[in-house]
């Protein structure tokens, strides 16, 4: 499992990068692996608000149907629309393949470190 | 690890109000708790959570015959049920989920029905090679469920009916079904029953986790909470206009010539429509393709949408509607 250094991590499986005022956000390793083939993906409309530990989108895998849980609050920038017709690239490099951008950032849920998220992925396995 | 359980049994048939229920369930079911919730539609086709309706179902069909087509919240493709189907969830936080022991329920209600049932893939519960039960997950973050249908004595001629896709092309994202070979468990056993296999199940559900079950009643939950999902499982929007974008097309010969229509659909509105035909001295084309932008995508709003229309061919265009099977 692969836990870059130069990311945070949310306890709901998602990525955070930061690029100035902007966080670039994705579902980690762990998580794409926990959910099976990617078949589907909900993304939410530029300009929507998001809300820290609120739902923004949805993955179906071949095992379920999984919320995305919004590590921060604010609105979204960009979405990634490559999504759209090609959600498998979740699965073959999560941290490649971001979900959405969001700015004006007003709240946040609490985010690990590489290697305290990769302690807590080690624990839910357990 | 779960110290507690509980049980509701739906006394309603309404597929939107028991889908609230169930979602109500989730959203509130406590720490350290699992609920077996079980409970049955009337005559209703429930689609996954990405599926586009007009693919999966005859929804003119459905509907001219007194069904309702309803979406849920977890993946997967289309089922059919009716009141010889029982569906049940397992309604627990996320750390307390635990797939193989929720089967374990089902596996033993049937034995204790002397019927051999088997778990096949992920969503399968076969006996005999053939399926009964389609199971469908969902987790919201902190909380999962795990649903499926039991089938003891459903119309498989309307399954069939119901669960047949258009004739007309659809090119869409989102989830196909896959069809199944299935069986009633009456076929297997023909003193199952609904309240039997009911009871055996919550007796299953005690006996795997070895606790009391506590029975729930609807004065234990927030009417106003379900009354809103409620509202939202039954409208328009939520089962045909979610955003997700398809074209259909459909063509025909007639006498006066070859017509093909193309409409692409977003959020279940028709944005753009496309007539073509080789016939001569067509000139309908933009005064039919105007008529259709901008209606709702349903048989009687496309017809009347082209009747409206003063070209003689619009009778000849609502009958090809009628015969996509839409």
């Amino acid at each position: 499992m692969n836990y870059p250094t130069n990311l945070q991590y949310s306890k709901s499986h998602e990525w955070v990068m930061m690029d100035g005022d902007v966080a670039v956000v994705g579902i980690s390793d762990f998580a794409q692996d926990a959910l099976g083939d990617v078949v589907f993906i909900n993304l939410p409309e530029v300009g929507d608000d998001t809300t820290a530990g609120e739902p923004f989108g949805d993955v179906e895998s071949v095992k379920a149907v999984s919320d995305l849980i919004s590590p921060l609050s604010g609105t979204v920038r960009e979405i990634n629309e490559e999504l759209l017709d090609t959600p498998e690239l979740l699965n073959s490099n999560p941290y490649g393949a971001w979900i959405i951008k969001i700015e004006n950032i007003s709240d946040s849920e609490e985010m690990l470190s590489a290697s305290d998220y990769e302690a807590f992925c080690q624990s839910e396995e357990a | 690890m779960i110290r507690k359980l509980k049980v509701y049994c739906s006394e309603c048939f309404d597929p939107y109000f028991n889908l609230a229920v169930e979602q109500y369930l989730l959203e509130t079911v406590e720490d350290g708790c699992c609920i077996l919730y079980l409970w049955q539609n009337q005559n209703t086709v429930v689609i996954g959570r990405n599926q586009n309706a007009w693919k999966e179902c005859r929804t003119t069909l459905l509907e001219k015959e007194g069904g309702h087509l309803a979406r849920r919240l977890s993946g997967g493709g289309a089922v059919f049920h009716d009141l010889g189907n029982l569906n049940f969830t397992f309604l627990v936080p996320t750390m307390d989920y635990d797939l193989d022991r929720q089967l374990e329920v089902i596996i033993t209600a049937c034995r204790s029905l002397k019927i051999h049932a088997k778990r096949s893939g992920r969503n399968d519960i076969l006996s005999d090679g053939k399926k009964f039960s389609g199971n469908a997950f969902y987790q919201n973050g902190s909380r999962s469920y795990h649903h499926g249908t039991l089938m003891v004595d459903s119309d498989m001629n309307r399954l069939g009916r119901y669960l047949t896709p258009s004739r007309a092309k659809l090119q869409a994202k989102g989830v196909d079904s896959v069809r199944s070979r299935v069986v009633n468990l009456r076929q297997l056993r023909p003193n199952v029953t609904i309240p039997l296999l009911t009871r055996q199940m919550i007796e299953a559900f005690e006996q795997v986790y070895g606790l009391h079950a506590e029975i729930m009643t609807l004065d234990d939950m927030d009417c106003a909470a379900i009354k809103k999902l409620y509202l939202r499982n039954r409208s328009w929007e939520w089962n045909y206009g979610r955003q997700l974008p398809f074209t259909f097309s459909c063509d025909e010969q007639f006498e006066w010539g070859n017509m093909q229509l193309q409409l692409q659909v977003e959020n279940g509105i028709v944005r753009t429509a496309q007539v073509y035909s080789d016939a001569m001295d067509w000139q309908s084309a933009p005064e039919l393709e105007k008529a259709l932008i901008g209606c709702r995508f349903t048989l009687p709003d496309l017809q009347s949408a082209v009747q409206s229309c003063r070209s003689i061919v619009g009778t000849d265009i609502s009958q090809m509607l009628a015969r996509q099977n839409i």
